[in-house]
């Protein structure tokens, strides 16, 4: 059951901010690499604490299409994300 | 953009690993002395950083070997098998490794990174689910990739990450490939395999294990992980790497699954390389007759291992999670541990820096890896070096 696309972006910016070890600026416009610097590795290992909070899946294929923090909305969303 | 301009960022890591002494990505080996000694620098150097696990790349009896091969077959084989023919010592090889594991198919590849890129890719296609260790090694990523099936990470050695994303796809995952290491080269740190082993049973799936920093090292006759956690009944497919504890070049792939006869016409990275050269094939069957029947090499190692890893961590080293011949310190942060790894070597002691994010955690480690060669002498006059290094940097590290 997806939530609303907007809740789940502030959803992400919460599990990303907790992530990142404390308050950063980011919304959902924010670009993982370009903006927060983060190493591909990073970036995944921040999707696998995403997949646990909404209990999906993502593969690398799909994830490699997400660069902001609203693309992986979408993802979460149609990955069924609650 | 130009094309080359994606390269500016690598060109920028590059001198900032210049910048403060030497840079681990440009070490020369001058002259090799031994397996566990080289001039580096115009200087007589410990090397404790090869994975040359068990010694072998300087065995008299390796080297006569491919000595003999390189004057009855050549110095190679000038194509691949599958265009310009097979070698009888290949097959000798393939047959050599299957019985070791008592499974009916061995295939050789011609290095490691072609092994897992052959198997993977040749393995899984677009249809199908992986399930791959987020510690895995490049060359598992890239099999993966390569294979075009969707691929999920799991958290490192967690069953229940695995088990959760197997139970999240439900009957998408059937017939999923789970894909971990025996032994994680960064940390040294083991796989639970017979945990992975249960989950694959329960969910129907196949298990992969790529035992390159295991093989000659684990179990009771030197057949990896898979043999010490008592599952190799059970792994479907066992791949590993001849360029470590048997110190040559190349990679196989073995499993209890006949059908595997057809990745001979499967494996791009199998099918368009040059075979492995008759040399290579020689010192590697040697070195594999080496490890069956020397166990003394084995006993040596972790003889040496645990001498090198109980000094380190008398010192007060932040070592990995296992005594293991892997041995890996860890820094707070990066710059100390490049710290650390240029003045062992102005010591006279080869190591290997790894810095994030090639590293799990984000940790910066100065990794050691120990061989049945290096005689207890070595061990301490490593040991030595981490102190004296450790004492110099005691001031830089607490003004931090």
């Amino acid at each position: 059951m997806a939530s609303d696309s907007a809740e789940i972006e502030q959803q992400l910016v919460e599990i990303l901010v907790a992530f990142l070890g404390g308050a950063r600026d980011i919304s959902r416009d924010t670009d993982l690499i370009a903006d927060l610097h983060l190493e591909s590795v990073q970036v995944m290992e921040f999707v696998v604490e995403v997949e646990d909070h909404y209990d999906i899946a993502i593969d690398l294929d799909t994830l490699s299409e997400a660069r902001t923090v609203s693309d992986l909305a979408a993802i979460v969303a149609g990955a069924g994300g609650a | 953009m130009g094309l080359l301009d994606k390269f500016k960022p690598v060109q920028a890591m590059s001198k900032a690993l210049s910048s403060a002494g030497g840079d681990p990505t440009k070490v020369v080996l001058e002259k090799l002395l031994s397996a566990t000694e080289a001039i580096i620098g115009g200087r007589q150097t410990i090397l404790a950083g090869t994975n040359n696990y068990l010694g072998l790349t300087f065995d008299s009896s390796c080297i006569a070997a491919g000595q003999r091969a390189l004057a009855a077959a050549g110095t190679g084989t000038t194509g691949s098998r599958m265009a310009n023919g097979t070698f009888s010592e290949h097959l000798a090889l393939e047959g050599e490794l299957a019985e070791f594991y008592g499974y009916p198919f061995g295939m050789v590849f011609s290095t490691g990174y072609a092994a897992n890129l052959g198997t993977l890719s040749a393995l899984a296609g677009p249809e199908d689910v992986v399930f791959l260790d987020s510690d895995a090694h490049a060359s598992l990523y890239d099999g993966c990739r390569m294979s075009g099936a969707a691929v999920y990470r799991f958290k490192h050695n967690d069953v229940s990450s695995l088990e959760k994303r197997l139970r999240r796809l439900s009957d998408k995952a059937a017939n999923a490939l789970i894909v971990v290491e025996g032994q994680y080269s960064v940390l040294g740190d083991r796989a639970p395999l017979a945990e992975f082993a249960r989950v694959k049973r329960e969910y129907g799936a196949y298990l992969f294990v790529d035992e390159a920093h295991s093989l000659g090292v684990f179990g009771k006759t030197g057949r990896g992980v898979v043999e010490e956690a008592g599952v190799l009944d059970e792994v479907d497919f066992v791949v590993g790497t001849f360029s470590k504890s048997l110190g040559s070049i190349g990679g196989f792939c073995v499993s209890p699954h006949r059908e595997l006869t057809l990745f001979r016409y499967a494996s791009r990275p199998y099918v368009f390389t040059a075979s492995p050269s008759p040399a290579t094939v020689a010192t590697t069957r040697q070195a594999l007759h080496q490890l069956r029947t020397q166990p003394w090499l084995r006993e040596q190692l972790w003889r040496n291992a645990r001498h090198l890893h109980g000094g380190l961590e008398a010192l007060g080293l932040q070592l990995g999670p296992e005594v293991s011949p892997i041995i890996a310190v860890r820094f707070e942060q990066s710059d100390l541990a490049k710290a650390h790894w240029t003045a062992l070597l102005e010591l006279g002691v080869y190591t290997n820096l790894m810095l994030p994010p090639a590293t799990p955690a984000g940790s910066s480690l100065v990794r050691c890896s120990v061989t049945a060669a290096h005689t207890s002498q070595q061990i301490d006059s490593i040991i030595e070096a981490f102190k004296s290094v450790r004492d110099a940097s005691l001031p830089l590290a607490s003004q931090r």
